[in-house]
């Protein structure tokens, strides 16, 4: 007897579960069909970091501020006088270092910010040179990379288009 | 359903052992544990958790960070609760630096915590269901996880890695629009939590696999020290938020449920409610956010808070989770200590399974709820 109750008492759970679920199958699918379909985050959203020496002041808040020490930079000086302009001569980020915490982003002095997280979440990297950036001025937002075969700087390879709209603040 | 003891008796009968490695690389460790078994037949009679596999020396690496820094690594012990995490760490060093966050912060603390809890609680959930054999509560389960994410991610820019709470305050505010895409996941969530008792709660083979099943009386967990939901399974009812209450937790209604005999079905249904019981705190506090100030006042840059100890703990996800900090004067903290409930759980693996058939070990770690990276931190 007991085994019939058993068994009777598992399939009824069974059916319930079933029902359940097909309830759920006539209703839309909550998937989204990545990467055919791509969600935008929002606002506030922490992604790849991006970089204008076009506003930075040389500074190194940014850098000072990183719990995990993935910023560099080095000011200009001026040709003749030899003295420290406020302008980035370059800047280098380590992205296989960085926690995406916002705390360079929070201390960086100027209006737009110069060091800033986007919105751009499609981080793939197929080497660890890819992984850090470095800026000169006159280099794109997303930076470049060093590459030490060719001994020059090239874009990134294995990363993904940066999108369009960027939350600059 | 009675787990039977090895017949091993009588001289010639000795039977061989073997040695069983459970991991590191096993899907259902949760992460990198590795679980040296030694079965006799089907019957474990040594079991060793062996930890370590994740360790990054936070703790050390802390004394060398100053104190907003450290809040981003306190992310990464529990990242499938970091809010908990945050929150204990800037308790610790609000103590010492004798500041208080203003009101609204701390209700802000409260519901975010809270959420994070039905997080972490929704994973348990639907992993346990997959250690067991069900896999469509996981879907369910992260569907309902992914919302709650998805308010982290509007509210302070990260899923999993918040850095939200900090020193003093909280980092960013809530608006209109936030707070009512809160009440609708709520409304969403509740009857969801029906479901999940008809799907696995109450499911006759999930009964039959975990009720029962790694019974741990009260008196041995409390004496291994167990704490959260695996305590409160037990049937012992120790809630931080209740014993000493911080950020105002004091003021919220709720209730802490408890299990009855200690099994791995307890520790689960502990869970489940525990879930019921988030939403009411967060419907309360939502109801009642006290407007001001999201930042305390007098918090500098680069902190340096007088000589001295402090010691706060928090309710965590997991269970009573403690930062003792060290302070000289510094930028950086002297010595800081994390009391991690994930470790101090996982000790009494190597108790309770003796005995044990190894079809139940999957079911007894399992409803232990570990997260490695706060076991090895
Ligand atoms: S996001 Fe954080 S870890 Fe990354 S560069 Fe900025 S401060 Fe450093
Ligand atoms: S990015 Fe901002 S914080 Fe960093 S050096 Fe430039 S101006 Fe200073």
């Amino acid at each position: 007897m007991g085994y019939f109750k058993e068994v009777s008492s598992a399939s009824w759970a069974f059916c319930e579960g079933l029902w359940i679920t097909l309830r759920y199958l006539f209703k839309p699918s909550v998937t989204v069909q990545y990467p055919t379909e791509k969600l935008v985050p929002y606002e506030r959203f922490r992604g790849l970091l991006l970089f204008d020496a076009a506003t930075c002041i040389a500074c190194g808040l940014c850098a000072k501020a990183c719990p995990s020490a993935c910023i560099a930079l080095e000011a200009q000086t001026h040709p003749e006088t030899k003295k420290r302009v406020p302008k980035a001569e370059w800047y280098s980020l380590d992205l296989g270092k960085c926690n995406f915490c916002g705390l360079c982003q929070e201390a960086c002095p100027t209006k737009p910010k110069s060091v800033w997280h986007s919105l751009d979440y499609e981080l793939a990297f197929s080497t660890r040179d890819d992984m850090v950036r470095c800026w000169k001025p006159g280099f794109p937002l997303a930076g470049r990379v060093w590459d030490p075969v060719q001994k020059a700087f090239r874009d990134p390879e294995s990363h993904i288009s940066v999108r369009e709209v960027q939350a600059r603040i | 359903m009675k787990t039977e003891e090895p017949l091993v008796s009588g001289p010639g009968l000795e039977m061989d052992t073997m040695f069983v490695n459970l991991g590191p690389q096993h899907p259902s460790t949760h992460g990198v544990l590795r679980l040296g078994l030694t079965l006799a037949g089907e019957v474990i009679t040594k079991a060793f958790p062996d930890i370590g596999y994740l360790h990054r020396g936070t703790e050390k690496l802390m004394e060398t960070r100053s104190y907003h820094q450290c809040v981003v690594l306190t992310d990464r012990w529990d990242y499938c609760s970091a809010m908990p995490n945050n929150l204990a760490f800037c308790l610790a060093a609000e103590k010492l630096m004798a500041v208080q966050a203003p009101p609204r912060a701390q209700a802000l603390r409260v519901i975010t915590c809270e959420l994070n809890r039905i997080a972490s609680h929704l994973i348990f959930l639907g992993t346990y269901g997959i250690d067991i054999g069900a896999f469509t509560p996981f879907l369910y389960a992260f569907r309902e996880r992914e919302m709650i994410l998805d308010l982290y991610e509007a509210l302070c820019g990260a899923r999993l890695t918040y850095n939200y709470i900090r020193l003093g305050g909280v980092a960013s505010d809530v608006d209109a629009d936030w707070t009512a895409k809160c009440r609708e996941f709520l409304e969403f969530f509740k009857p969801r939590l029906d479901e999940y008792d008809t799907l696995l709660s109450f499911n006759p083979i999930f009964l039959a696999r975990t009720k029962g099943i790694g019974v741990i009386p009260k008196e041995t967990a409390a004496a291994w020290g167990l704490s959260g939901p695996n305590l409160r399974g037990s049937g012992a009812a120790y809630d931080v938020r209740k014993s000493e209450p911080y950020c105002g937790y004091e003021t919220y209604d709720f209730d802490v449920p408890l299990g009855e005999t200690g099994s791995c079905w307890d520790r689960y249904f502990c869970r489940v409610q525990e879930m019921r019981q988030s939403v009411r705190i967060v419907e309360a506090a939502l109801a009642a956010l006290p407007g001001g100030d999201l930042m305390a006042k007098g918090i500098a840059k680069l902190p340096k808070p007088p000589a001295g100890e402090a010691y706060a703990h928090v309710e965590a996800s997991r269970g009573d989770l403690g930062i003792f900090l060290v302070s000289d004067g510094g930028t950086a903290p002297y010595r800081l200590h994390v009391r991690a409930p994930c470790f101090i759980n996982l000790a009494i693996l190597q108790d309770i399974l003796v005995g044990k058939k190894v079809a139940d070990v999957i079911a007894v770690l399992g409803s232990f709820d570990i997260v490695l990276g706060e076991v090895d931190r």
